[in-house]
């Protein structure tokens, strides 16, 4: 079967050439974009990795939690101001007397939350279905959690700028919540400094309340401040780069022209 | 957190109390003039570098009185998007000054801006599956106002606009005409007393356009709003506009109320009708006067004269000399759209 041709000298192309079409197209994609082909690999053969050395399903439960936050906190904030884009939306927040970034950051808290709730429901069915028991300390897990995902908040808010300047760089930025899995999975390493990193000192806390059921009260008072002072800093670093990323966006005058 | 002194009325305000209670500064001649809502002083916008940078803005300089409705025109590529953007503090000027109600944009942006909102280029400008309420109270909030404390104001502003009915619909269920009373809503949620308004009417049917106009007319007349309006459909600058600011490259080419800018200059075309237009006297009149068009008829032609006063009695006489009589005689009025390309071409050239 032959699509119309619109023209006499022009032959009609069949089923056969589209489906060729096509195909060379997902593999001109594939090799244009060789860092996402790869990222789908290393996030496949982390999990593996993570099934393989994480040994107990409790860990693997909590550390999928924590992902799911994490991927919804780091993305929450680029993919909000590409929709505003879309939408319209996004000059009325630039000239918010809020101001631009505060509107931002408060905005990527609010999907924070609404992750939180998601995240919620997968963990409670992933429990029903695998027959695991975790502790469930409310207080513990929405603290240690909460503030182990703040300073993911930060990279994203850094990453919401980079997009607001530079554009339509999902596909980089998507990347690196690939290296969530890692930062998840670098206490089993028991590198000390892994733990200024981003997830890695929240992670290790949280697999202590949810599996050991530690609670926040009996944690370290060290253990505790570190936690702070990682969200804070990546969080108060990401708003700094969020404010000169849009400063230099307007500077150029490509806020809001995607 | 507070946000500054944002009116709070939703689009309500009396111009008297506008200008009774607004900062007033002192002219020249010692009389007390009410502060610009909008005052651009000597705006400048570059991009780039080298021999590839684009002067999008070159020394704009204008004013806007509160509750006027000031339109601006220009081609595309003329800088008035980039103009816009500067004066909201979305694209930062090179050099420049912007003040929103006496109060310096650069210096105290938050403040400044607590005044503004704007509608851009046509967009939807509010959240489709949101309903109309949910919008208004949202962008209320994003203003700087608590959207309770204007709940009454927002209930006057839908039934002003004729859209309480549907202040429970998602907004995405409603007509295009209805979206862009909801978008002018929304602009007003907060108490802007100034609003900029990029191609309000596009996409808009004659009617849903017409309605459109009538209520920023009426909103500008009855609340003291100001309105800086772009847009490509002169009828709608010639509706609504008070005052028009036509820009080229950059630049102002001209500053008048629509009504000056139609009479501008000392140029009036005419169409002649005469059974005694001939090739002879058609090659007269050429010599004389510029003969714009000329459809020939079974008995003699219509003509289109453009001269200056002088031509046109120069014309006149010598129709006269040569005993010619006239069957129709018609001004033919030059609209906006002519106006403008006659003040950005000439700029271009």
């Amino acid at each position: 079967m032959a699509a119309g041709g619109r023209r006499d000298d022009a032959a009609a192309a069949t089923y056969v050439h589209l489906a060729r079409a096509v195909l060379y197209r997902e593999y001109l994609v594939f090799v244009r974009y060789p860092a996402n082909a790869v990222g789908g690999i290393v996030v496949a053969l982390f999990f593996f990795g993570v099934l393989f050395y994480g040994g107990r399903m409790e860990g693997l439960l909590v550390g999928y939690f924590l992902w799911t936050l994490s991927v919804g906190a780091y993305s929450a904030i680029s993919n909000d101001i590409g929709s505003e884009v879309q939408w319209g939306t996004l000059e009325r927040h630039v000239t918010s007397p809020f101001g631009f970034a505060p509107v931002v950051l408060l905005k990527g808290v609010a999907k924070l939350v609404r992750t939180f709730l998601t995240s919620g429901v997968v963990l409670a069915v992933m429990l029903v279905v695998s027959g695991t028991t975790l502790q469930l300390d409310v207080l513990t897990v929405v603290v240690v959690a909460g503030l182990g995902v703040t300073s993911v908040l930060g990279v994203g808010l850094a990453a919401g700028g980079v997009a607001v300047l530079y554009k339509r760089i999902g596909n980089w930025l998507n990347l690196l919540q690939f290296g969530f899995v890692l930062l998840i999975s670098a206490p089993a390493f028991d590198l000390g400094w892994t733990r200024l990193l981003p997830l890695a000192h929240g992670s290790a806390l949280l697999q202590r309340a949810m599996v050991d059921g530690v609670r926040l009260w009996e944690f370290g008072a060290v253990d505790l401040a570190l936690l702070v002072v990682v969200a804070g800093a990546y969080l108060g670093g990401g708003y700094v780069v969020f404010r000169s990323a849009t400063r230099r966006a307007r500077r150029r005058g490509v806020l809001g022209d995607y | 957190m507070t946000t500054g002194s944002r009116g709070l009325e939703a689009g309500e305000r009396s111009p008297a109390k506008s200008r009774a209670e607004g900062p007033e500064s002192q002219a020249a001649d010692g009389t007390t003039a009410p502060t610009p809502a909008v005052a651009v002083d000597d705006l400048h916008k570059r991009f780039g570098t080298g021999p590839d940078a684009v002067t999008a803005v070159d020394g704009v300089s204008f004013e806007v009185d509160p509750g006027s409705v000031v339109g601006l025109l220009g081609p595309n590529g003329a800088g008035k998007t980039t103009l816009i953007k500067s004066i909201l503090g979305m694209v930062v000027p090179d050099r420049g000054a912007v003040r929103i109600k006496g109060i310096d944009a650069r210096e105290a942006p938050r403040a400044a801006y607590a005044h503004v909102d704007a509608m851009l280029e046509g967009a939807r400008n509010d959240y489709w599956r949101l309903t109309v309420r949910e919008n208004l109270r949202y962008f209320a909030t994003i203003s700087g106002v608590d959207p309770a404390s204007v709940a009454d104001r927002h209930e006057r502003l839908l039934d002003r606009l004729d859209i309480a009915d549907k202040a429970d619909e998602p907004v995405r269920n409603l007509s295009r005409g209805m979206k862009s009373k909801v978008s002018l809503a929304s602009v007003l949620a907060g108490g802007a007393e100034v609003v900029f308004l990029d191609e309000p009417t596009l996409g808009l049917d004659v009617e849903s356009a017409r309605t459109f106009q009538a209520e920023i007319r009426r909103l500008a007349a009855e609340t003291g709003l100001t309105v800086i309006l772009s847009s490509h459909d002169m009828g709608v600058v010639e509706t609504v506009c008070d005052r028009v600011i036509v820009v080229s490259a950059g630049e102002i080419v001209a500053d008048d109320t629509v009504d000056g800018l139609l009479r501008q200059g000392d140029a009036h075309t005419v169409e002649l009708t005469s059974p005694a237009f001939d090739r002879g006297l058609l090659a007269t009149l050429r010599d004389r006067v510029e003969v714009t068009a000329v459809d020939r008829l079974d008995r003699g032609a219509r003509i289109q004269v453009t001269t200056d006063t002088e031509g046109l009695y120069a014309l006149m006489a010598t129709l006269r000399d040569h005993d010619v009589s006239l069957s129709r005689v018609r001004t033919v009025e030059r609209d906006l759209s002519d106006v403008l390309v006659d003040l950005t071409t000439a700029e271009g050239a």
